[in-house]
């Protein structure tokens, strides 16, 4: 798949009349076959613009530098899914905002050209192939998959023992470097003071080392239950292979499980944890 | 001709210094190739390009105690962290060893680290010379090469059935025993040959551009995670932290990184660089332009590290390429 | 014991608190060890790391001077996690010391000049010591022109001392707030208009001044119309620091770290500097 013309012309159209000051998309990378962020400014930049099945990255979280400006941004579905949440959570404006949403038959592998057809794990249990939210569509939008079982992997953890989970854990975080690459590259992460980085209580220290690793990684995850709209780029950046994914993805099937609600499906719906209801669900096994 | 030892021998010998002193090699980690401390030689991987993260946390590790402070019965005492045991770093390549080289310029300038200073007397490197190279390598621009023997105590070679050994210092001379090396009628492969970079007076092209528009344009794509300082050999930045247990303060000293927004953040709350273009260019600043001024040699050994961790191909290559074609535009 | 680790401190116990403003107070500090205590010498410009065991270390001007004797004061602002407790500590604590770090004010060079002290707010801190070598070598130096302000007349940083810098030969102190209070009597005026009004000659003069960026910035302007060379207007710099060695790299300003190449730096010497704040 190859929409790259098709984002280019719109992409010259919208900066041409003025629409907004800046796209951003994707350009080849400099080995030549993966893909990476790209801002366009000048319609004469438009021609750096690709899109195909190694654009991996989710760019909306760029859109918190440019919060009072008219951007427009290419999306996958999972990306416009961020949007929807930024929006619910009022950190962007709907109006500031061009969506070029793209119909996605998923991203390849990391390291992998356009022809490979090898997609990444996280693409092969997506359930949406059309963006959520867009001002303009590019590709044709087809009928969703029908995708039986969307957690094969939080069950197959689950199946495990707890000494089991606890032993895969604890040597899966003591790779952790504290990059917090992560935390940077997450829509749903955009506190101007992260729980980290608090003197006072010092939640966590500035530890590299078991310990501080887990709970620098589960909090984090747990700011991100029922906020997560899984688009697992914090396991693709992760420089030392991390599945955070799996944690994510955990919290977020507890969600969908207790209050039947998936982030980032629209930017109305009151969010589970951020909604404080008179009558609440008190128990879990109600 | 040149010295030789066999792979027999080396894997006795490296399974000898294993016993007396913490050998550290390069292991499989799940898919990662890392530098730790190794107890079988079987796990020592042999044939690789590098590692992920450099061996820079064997001088300079990732989290470090300074020292404790105990306090009793109105009394204070303060206990300083020394470094005991002897370490030997096999597998480590002439790039890094030129990276851990230039870690010694503001690490051992007076007053020395003390710490550091005892890493760096206590640890023999054992280097492996490139026969292959990766395709982000460019130490040959940089002021190194695959096959250069400085920084080093011994660099090995790989050839059939063994590898030629040169035994650089005293230090190498007393780690590997004359009995294990022949004289044989072998010598070097050639080294590797790299893509360029052309970094030939980039300093002064980097004060040329330091006020330009493009290291904003640069930045809008870096998420300011810490991944580039981190898998770096010779980026240094740290953060020192105190922390209480019972009765014991513990004072931590842990990497952390220029890219941080909040890296220069006062406690009044003023920020010098607060602008994510100034945070992208003090790191090209740093490495190419203040550490040569500082002290004569560039601060990037061309390992190509963070070129192939960035997750948004923020390239030293190109921005090498970039800035020298900048000095060009403005001049024209 | 003398560390030999630049990063471990010499132990040094809290002698005397002394409120000087709501938010800020002198720390009369003793090194322990006698021989430290002894050799540990300093001059105007420098400073030092003071560790609250067990929350951290943050760097602070030294205001005292060696040749007195009279042990190592700091003034501290409270300002954020260290600096709030050491706020909290009570005399006979126990902190610890590293230093003296950093260049100084070469008053040697002075000798001879007229000196003007333009310092608001905490920014006098460093400056200080200055005013006590010149009044305590009064001959060594010509005119004395001391500019004190603050944001209220509360805010007035030293005030114990300006009684007796008033009455010191050839010395003149101005003090003003950007506003009053019922009591005060005193100029209600910005720092660089006092400058401007006093028409203070760069005839043989040195003006070292030091405090919030906008103050520096508006007094530089005023300087510089008065006739000042840029080599003649001295401040001093801060920056986060971890170290002061050089080595955790985070206090530079362009290829000069703060807390080696500098705190003091002329007004020439930092027009030089490649990075600009």
């Amino acid at each position: 798949m190859d929409f790259s013309e098709e984002i280019r012309s719109k992409a010259k159209e919208l900066l041409e009349s003025g629409t907004v000051d800046c796209i951003i998309g994707y350009e080849r990378a400099t080995d030549g076959v993966v893909a990476r962020p790209l801002f366009v400014y000048q319609p004469s930049n438009v021609d750096r613009l690709i899109f195909d099945q190694t654009c991996a990255h989710n760019l909306t979280k760029y859109l918190l530098n440019r919060k009072d400006k008219a951007t427009a941004i290419v999306v996958k579905p999972c990306d416009s899914r961020a949007i929807n949440l930024l929006i619910n959570e009022s950190q962007i404006q709907r109006d500031k905002v061009s969506i070029i949403g793209v119909v996605c038959p998923g991203i390849v592998k990391a390291g992998l050209d356009n022809t490979s057809g090898e997609l990444q794990d996280a693409c092969l249990t997506c359930q949406q192939h059309t963006p959520v939210l867009y001002d303009f569509l590019v590709g044709e939008p087809a009928s969703e998959p029908d995708v039986p079982d969307a957690y094969p992997d939080v069950s197959g953890m689950e199946d495990k023992s707890a000494g089991e989970r606890r032993a895969f854990w604890e040597e899966q975080f003591s790779r952790c470097i504290r990059c917090y690459a992560c935390r940077q590259v997450c829509p749903g992460c955009y506190c101007l003071e992260c729980f980290v980085e608090r003197l006072d209580p010092m939640w966590v220290g500035i530890r590299i080392a078991p310990g501080e690793n887990e709970v620098w990684n589960t909090i984090r995850a747990f700011h991100l239950a029922g906020r997560c709209i899984d688009c697992n780029e914090c396991e693709r950046v992760c420089p030392v292979n991390i599945p955070l994914s799996l944690l994510n993805r955990k919290l977020g099937k507890e969600v969908e499980e207790l209050f039947n609600f998936q982030a980032g499906i629209d930017a109305e719906t009151p969010m589970p944890f951020s909604t404080f209801d008179k009558e609440e669900k008190l128990g879990i096994s109600e | 001709m040149s010295e030789f030892i066999s792979k027999q021998d080396l894997l006795t010998w490296l399974g000898q210094l294993m016993g007396e002193r913490n050998l550290v090699a390069p292991t499989r980690v799940d898919d990662l190739l890392l530098f730790r401390k190794v107890d079988r030689v079987e796990d020592i991987v042999f044939d690789f390009d590098n590692t992920t993260m450099s061996p820079k946390e064997w001088f300079y590790p990732s989290s470090e105690t300074l020292f404790y402070v105990e306090q009793k019965d109105g009394q204070t005492e303060l206990i300083p962290a020394a470094i005991e045991k002897e370490t030997a770093i096999f597998g480590i390549r002439p790039c890094d060893a030129q990276g851990m080289a230039m870690n010694d310029y503001p690490f051992l300038e007076e007053p020395a680290d003390a710490l550091y200073m005892q890493h760096r007397d206590k640890t023999a490197l054992i280097g492996l010379a490139c026969i292959t190279a990766c395709p982000e390598c460019f130490c040959t621009s940089m002021g190194c090469g695959p096959h250069d023997p400085a920084n080093v105590d011994i660099l090995l070679t790989e050839v059939t059935d063994g590898y030629i050994a040169q035994v650089l210092t005293d230090k190498g001379k007393t780690l590997l025993p004359d009995n294990l090396l022949t004289t044989a009628d072998v010598s070097s492969p050639p080294a590797p040959v790299l893509s360029e970079v052309p970094s030939d007076g980039i300093a002064e092209k980097m004060r040329q551009a330091f006020d330009e528009p493009f290291w904003d344009r640069l930045a809008d794509r870096c998420i300011h995670c810490n991944i580039c300082s981190y898998v770096c050999p010779t980026c240094y930045c740290f953060d020192v932290r105190d922390y209480t247990d019972k009765e014991r303060i513990e004072r931590v000293r842990s990497w952390e990184s220029c890219q941080s927004p909040g890296f220069t953040r006062l406690a009044g709350g003023h920020d010098p660089r607060s602008t994510k273009g100034s945070r992208l260019r003090q790191r090209f600043s740093h490495k190419l332009l203040y550490f040569p001024r500082q002290f004569g040699a560039l601060g990037c050994i061309g390992c190509g590290r963070c070129v192939r961790a960035c997750p948004v191909n923020i390239d030293i290559r190109e921005i090498i390429k970039d800035v020298q074609q900048l000095g060009v535009k403005s001049e024209a | 014991m003398k560390p030999e680790n630049p990063l471990l401190p010499y132990l040094s116990t809290l002698q005397e608190l002394i409120d000087l403003t709501p938010d800020v107070k002198l720390f009369r500090l003793e090194l322990n060890d006698p021989d430290i205590r002894e050799s540990f010498d300093y001059k105007p410009g420098q400073f030092v790391f003071v560790s609250a065991f067990g929350v951290g270390e943050s760097p602070f001007g030294i205001t005292s001077v060696a040749h007195r004797k009279a042990g190592l004061d700091v003034a501290i602002r409270r300002v954020g996690t260290v600096t709030n407790a050491l706020h909290q500590l009570e005399p006979g604590a126990t902190v610890g010391v590293r230093g003296p770090f950093g260049n100084y004010f070469p008053l040697d060079e002075y000798k001879g000049k007229n000196i003007f002290i333009i310092g608001g707010g905490i920014g006098f801190a460093p400056l200080r010591p200055i005013i006590t070598t010149v009044l305590d070598y009064r001959e060594d130096y010509g005119d004395l022109v001391i500019i004190n302000g603050a944001r209220s007349p509360q805010d007035l940083v030293f005030a114990p001392e300006f009684d007796a810098w008033a009455a010191s030969p050839k010395t003149k102190l101005e003090l003003t707030v950007d506003a009053g209070d019922e009591k005060w009597t005193g100029k209600v005026a910005l720092i660089p208009s006092v400058v401007s009004e006093l028409k203070l000659s760069p005839q043989n003069a040195i003006a070292i001044t030091c405090g919030p960026p906008i103050m520096i910035h508006f007094t530089l302007i005023e300087l510089r119309k008065l006739g000042f060379a840029d080599n003649q207007i001295i401040t001093t710099l801060e920056g986060k620091m971890k170290c002061g060695l050089g080595k955790c790299a985070r206090c530079n300003v362009g290829e000069k770290y703060i807390c080696k190449d500098g705190p003091v730096f002329s007004m020439e010497q930092i027009s030089q500097l490649i990075e600009q704040f």
